[in-house]
């Protein structure tokens, strides 16, 4: 995170540049924000005049001199409740049009985030943490145009401290020459206090980062913990990074807040200063007690806005660190390749070809080679393997979800990667092992926003077994079911996406172990009453348990990385001893029991 | 504790938790009044030099102007000497403080009984001791700074005011104090606005995170067009929502300026005539208008911190809710150490219900001697898991005693309990670091040649051989980079290094391929000879071979036995196994 090769001026720069990308695509809104500041800017410098000249026409001659205040206090209260008005309106027009710049880039920002991830392959979601990808759509999008908010007022500073020193300097040269470097000081302190806290405060949010991930992976973990007793380990691994970033806390604000005393008192010390010089200019006839008054009055308005100009440069390189974040996202170009194919209106079963099939992991080596498959319309497919034989990678294949590294696969003789965007999920439907319910009504969840009746709901979850279970829902087919479902039993939420497979009553049905969590007796009558609903489905499951095995047409023994045989589950017995040992290894086991028992 | 608990109260308590929040604290605010004290300095030279140097008779007098400077550039250095002082003692006390409150919090929740530590309070529970502390901090070395740094600021430039001119003060002060009931108003206005966009914000997250999440969904069933459409509807309507706010607020507050412009003209017109009338120099209504300012802008700053030490309160208040709430399985008070040997279990009518729910378990009595191997099975949701949980004090029991080794299990001390009892639940949670670092998780002692040996004792050579790193592959994030079946391998072999005496396995093995899993029994029995082993089963192959099987159903114990007995007796076990064999026929 920390980059060493930072500095202010190229933070600056890369600003700018980041600065531009945005307002590029709302330059009214943009420019109606600085107009707002400059309206700021020039309402505090005419107040400060105003004060100025009340002093010399009203205060002084009153108070000093015992002239008569007749007339004279209606226009100055006038003056100063106008310039306010003006002050007001300014600050309006900034404001809003500096928040409406920002919160339609950042929804600007997220829509294209989402339209780009959608858009992208799975092997690259294979190396992101999901918490970071919602991150950058969260807390970095908003870090990362956070410099849009500060901007106008920044702009407007910046023209109120131009303004604000010709104006001293038209009331008198030497005092301007002394306003100048005074403010010119303070600047420099100001932005090199905001460099040196920037830096490290980047570090204050690594080890804030650590802090989170150490309890994350402490409570996610909580049941481990326990029964492994290590209570102890994790509270004091936990407490080594909750010291370190109290450490670093410690540092970051000491530093910050030495630099704020001396950013805070300066523009006092060159008020003080020049309040000597101006006695002396008036000494000498060429200042009245109003300018000196009028100077002094604007560097007091000055101090707050001046200070806020090192808070742009944290705001700068802030947002530049959440863009890159951001960037690295819209920068990943490995993009899903779509053809032109549209799906087929009602095709029936398909069948479906695999060729010389080959498939990798970025991260380890092969999962699937040379992986021929050659299924007829209409058959059921058992896929049997041993833990980690690449069964499930191979349903992925089958499904589009990954592409394979070589060969092609081949739904009704079309290579799968021909179909259009959403094309080939009307064809081909596929149920993992984890059930993901989306924050929606049970129907919703079936149905994914696609038009279908209440009847055919209604027949989908029952042929998944699901329909008495929602039934007693507190509202059927309407209950909601919040986020990700987790008031549903595992089995339960598996019947759900299975429903909303069958719904769609796919040309090829591929189920990646998805009826694991439900009983064997329930799962044994859910594929059943697929194989006797007469679907019109070719269907693909990775299972275990013998009895869903055998309600497959045809089996394919899956180990090493490849098909090692297919035919029916009778042949596999009978020729593949590794089949066998694994289908048949509880009743081996039972029978030897048996034997040393007698 | 109450959400109306005053905040007072709350910050009292937080003094007392964590005594560094407290220390030299009186001290630290005496020297932030004096560092503070420094800004009127300012407003007073410029009176000075005007009334008596400028405005009074003859020629100026260097010497005299030059004094008035000097005086207040020493007072501006020494003010700045001891406020920074001031605030570096505020900012070590409060992070110190804070880091122990932290780390108390989080201690206190991981010592929580499981009943507390469910999925979806999970993110809940992390920010107690990330975003609440770090709201505290923030308060405390931004907001409560400015606090104290504003109130003697207020206070100072008040005093100065009273000594010019307490008529024209008097203005002032009313002007002010209007000045921030108006803001408090407005602020009150906007909270409502505030928290209808905190639930828009909410929404068109959550919206856009479960689309990211469900990505892989999205895919397989083709609703791209959908979610876009859906996520971009949720954005429309927070930014609609947050717009509207944004323009009200500025609105409201702008309208605060002109309020200041017009307490500016009352102290001009009240002064002259004030002055005129009463006496007053002209030095002194100038200084007027720079002390008015001087009290509104910390005023501004007030206000901001009263909201902003709202939100401190209330993370406060959730991290108290948690130091407060019981930790339900404790150290016990009167421990008693278990005997070397193997372990004996036995549960004495034993009931367990969650707090407000119906019965989980009821009645359970049984016994399981040294050494024997037993099987617990029952369909999803007859408590078998809750029987575990019990047998291996992750949960107490709400009524009723459970006894291994003779001992009582609440008297047995947590961290002997846990060297002597293993439990191996069915997730298989891994840790994102390698393997053998995991496997130490069990025994943080074992070297990796041990580790190497309890992968092979258990027959798991071979897949381990398989991984590229071997002992040295890093798993990722709760172990993805494994199958669900090779985390409850490397899960198992944790618990396995420890050499437990009491073995619990609650499904430990449901992923592994049924080759696997027989293979890995048989190289348990082997190893296990002498030790108690208690599995929870779905896979009934493993109560076939048990020396005993314990039947549940609905939360009650109601068959116990050897398997052949269970199964000639015709009840609750014997559908099981007839389910579960036919399942597991292969012709």
């Amino acid at each position: 995170m920390t980059q060493p090769d930072l500095t202010p001026s190229s933070v600056v720069r890369d600003g700018a540049r980041l600065i531009w990308r945005f307002v590029r695509r709302h330059p009214i809104s943009f420019s109606l924000a600085v107009l707002g500041a400059a309206t700021y800017a020039a309402a505090i410098i005419v107040a400060s005049l105003v004060i100025g000249w009340v002093t010399d026409t009203i205060v002084i001659p009153v108070l000093d001199e015992g002239e008569s205040y007749a007339g004279l206090l209606l226009p100055a209260a006038v003056a100063i409740l106008g310039v306010a008005l003006i002050k007001a309106v300014g600050i309006v027009v900034r404001r809003t049009s500096a928040g409406y710049l920002q919160l339609r880039t950042r929804q600007d920002i997220r829509n294209d985030l989402l339209d780009h991830e959608l858009s992208l392959k799975m092997a690259w979601f294979n190396e992101q943490s999901i918490g970071d990808l919602l991150a950058v759509a969260d807390s970095d999008v908003d870090q990362g145009t956070g410099v849009l908010g500060p901007l106008p007022y920044a702009t407007g500073v910046i023209l109120l401290l131009v303004g604000s020193l010709i104006m001293i300097t038209a009331i008198d040269p030497w005092i301007g020459l002394g306003a100048l470097v005074g403010l010119l000081f303070v600047i420099v302190v100001d932005i090199k206090g905001s460099w040196v806290t920037y830096r490290l405060w980047e570090v204050v949010q690594e080890a804030r980062g650590k802090v989170s991930s150490v309890a994350h992976e402490s409570f996610d973990g909580a049941l481990t913990i326990k029964s492994l007793g290590r209570e102890q380990y994790v509270s004091d691994r936990f407490r080594v990074s909750s010291d370190a970033l109290r450490d670093h806390l410690i540092k970051v604000n000491s530093t910050w807040t030495s630099y704020q005393t001396v950013i805070k008192a300066l523009p006092q010390a060159v008020t003080i200063v020049l309040i000597v010089v101006g006695a002396v200019r008036i000494d000498a006839g060429v200042l009245s007690p109003g300018d000196l008054v009028t100077v002094a009055y604007l560097l007091a308005l000055l101090a707050f806005p001046i200070q806020l100009i090192g808070f742009v440069l944290w705001d700068l390189a802030g947002s530049q660190a959440g863009w890159k974040r951001i960037e690295e996202v819209f920068a990943a170009d490995d993009f899903v390749d779509y053809g032109g194919l549209q799906a087929a209106s009602n095709g029936g079963a398909a069948p479906v070809h695999s060729e010389k099939v080959e498939f990798a992991y970025a991260t380890g080596g092969k999962v699937l080679q040379d992986l021929d498959l050659d299924l007829d319309a209409g058959v059921t497919l058992a896929v049997v393997g041993p833990t980690a034989s690449g069964k499930s990678t191979l349903t992925r294949l089958l499904a589009r979800l990954w592409d394979p590294d070589s060969g092609r696969i081949r739904v009704d003789g079309r290579d799968i990667r021909e179909f259009a965007l959403s094309e080939l999920p009307r064809e081909v439907s596929y149920v993992s092992q984890e059930a993901f319910l989306f924050d929606d009504t049970v129907a919703g969840n079936i149905t994914l926003g696609y038009e279908f009746s209440t009847d055919q709901v209604e027949t989908a979850a029952r042929l998944a077994g699901a329909h008495e279970f929602i039934q007693d829902l507190p509202d059927g087919y309407h209950t909601e079911l919040g986020e990700r479902g987790t008031t549903l039993s595992g089995g339960q939420r598996q019947r759900i996406a299975l429903a909303r497979a069958l719904i769609r009553k796919p040309r090829v049905m591929i189920l990646d172990d998805a009826t694991s969590a439900v009983d064997p007796s329930v799962e044994a009558e859910i594929l059943r009453s697929l194989k006797s609903a007469a679907l019109p489905s070719t269907i693909v499951v990775v299972a275990y348990r013998p009895a869903s095995i055998r309600l497959a047409d045809e089996v394919v023994y899956v180990d090493e990385h490849t098909v090692v045989a297919h035919g029916t589950h009778a042949e596999l017995l009978r020729t593949e001893p590794g089949y066998a040992r694994l289908v048949q290894a509880y009743e081996d086991d039972a029978r030897r029991m048996e034997q040393e028992a007698s | 504790m109450s959400q109306d608990e005053s905040t007072g109260k709350v910050i009292t308590r937080a003094l007392t938790i964590a005594p560094a929040l407290r220390q030299g604290l009186k001290l630290t605010l005496f020297m932030a009044m004096v560092g503070q004290g420094v800004t009127i300095v300012t407003p007073i030279v410029l009176q000075q030099i005007i009334d008596k140097d400028i405005l009074g008779a003859g020629a100026i007098d260097y010497s005299s102007v030059l004094s008035k400077a000097a005086v207040a550039v020493v007072a501006l250095i020494i003010g700045i000497i001891v406020g920074r002082a001031a605030l570096l003692r505020l900012i070590r006390s409060s992070s110190i403080g804070l880091s122990d409150m932290r780390t108390m919090t989080f201690n206190h929740l991981l010592r929580q009984s499981v009943l507390h530590v469910q999925a979806e309070r999970r993110g809940n529970m992390v920010s107690r001791v990330t975003s609440d502390i770090t709201t505290l901090q923030e308060f405390m070395e931004w907001g409560g700074v400015s606090l104290v740094v504003a109130s003697s600021q207020v206070f100072l430039a008040t005093a100065v005011m009273f000594v010019y001119q307490w008529r024209l003060a008097l203005i002032s002060l009313i002007g002010v104090f209007m000045y921030m009931g108006l803001m408090r108003w407005f602020q009150k206005i906007l909270q409502k606005n505030y928290d209808s966009v905190r639930v828009e914000v909410g929404q068109s997250l959550g919206v856009l995170s479960e689309a990211i999440t469900a990505i892989p969904v999205v895919r397989a069933y083709g609703t791209e067009a959908a979610t876009q459409e859906k996520v971009a509807d949720a954005l429309e309507s927070r930014f609609q929502r947050e717009f509207q706010t944004n323009w009200f607020g500025n609105s409201l507050f702008s309208s605060a300026e002109i309020f200041a412009g017009s307490l500016t003209a009352a102290i001009v017109v009240g002064g002259v005539i004030i002055g005129v009338n009463q006496g007053m120099t002209a030095g002194q209504l100038i200084a007027f208008f720079f002390l008015t300012n001087l009290l509104i802008e910390p005023l501004q700053i007030v206000v901001e911190t009263l909201e902003f030490s709202q939100s401190a309160a209330s993370g406060l208040r959730r991290v108290i809710e948690v130091l407060d709430s019981e930790v339900e399985i404790e150290d016990p008070d009167d421990p008693e150490s278990l005997r070397a040997d193997g372990l004996s279990v036995r549960f004495d009518r034993v009931r367990f219900a969650y707090p407000g729910g119906p019965d989980v378990l009821s009645d359970v009595s049984l016994e399981i001697p040294v050494g024997a191997r037993v099987a617990v099975v029952g369909e999803t949701g007859s408590g078998k898991t809750t029987f575990s949980k019990l047998l291996v004090r992750l949960l107490d029991p709400t009524e009723g005693e459970i006894r291994v080794g003779g001992v009582s299990l609440a008297r047995i001390p947590l961290a002997e309990l846990r060297s002597r009892i293993a439990f191996v639940p069915q997730e298989g949670f891994l840790f994102d670091t390698t393997i053998a670092e995991n496997v130490r998780y069990g025994r943080p002692d074992a070297t990796d040649a041990e580790i190497f040996t309890a992968f092979h004792e258990l027959d798991l050579g071979d897949w381990l051989g398989g991984l590229t790193a071997g002992l040295e592959t890093v798993v990722g994030e709760r172990g993805g980079n494994l199958s669900a079946g090779e985390r409850q391998l490397v899960a198992l072999v944790r618990s396995w290094i420890g050499s437990p005496d009491l073995l619990v396995l609650d499904e430990a093995t449901s992923a592994v391929d049924p080759a696997l899993d027989v293979a890995l029994r048989h190289a348990m029995e082997r190893l296990t000879e002498g030790r108690t082993a208690v599995t929870i089963a779905h896979r009934l192959a493993t109560a076939e071979s048990a020396d005993s099987v314990f039947v549940f159903d609905q939360g009650r114990l109601v068959e116990s036995g050897p398997h052949r007995d269970l199964l000639a007796a015709g009840g609750v076990y014997s559908d099981l196994y007839a389910d579960w064999s036919s399942g597991t026929k292969s012709v």
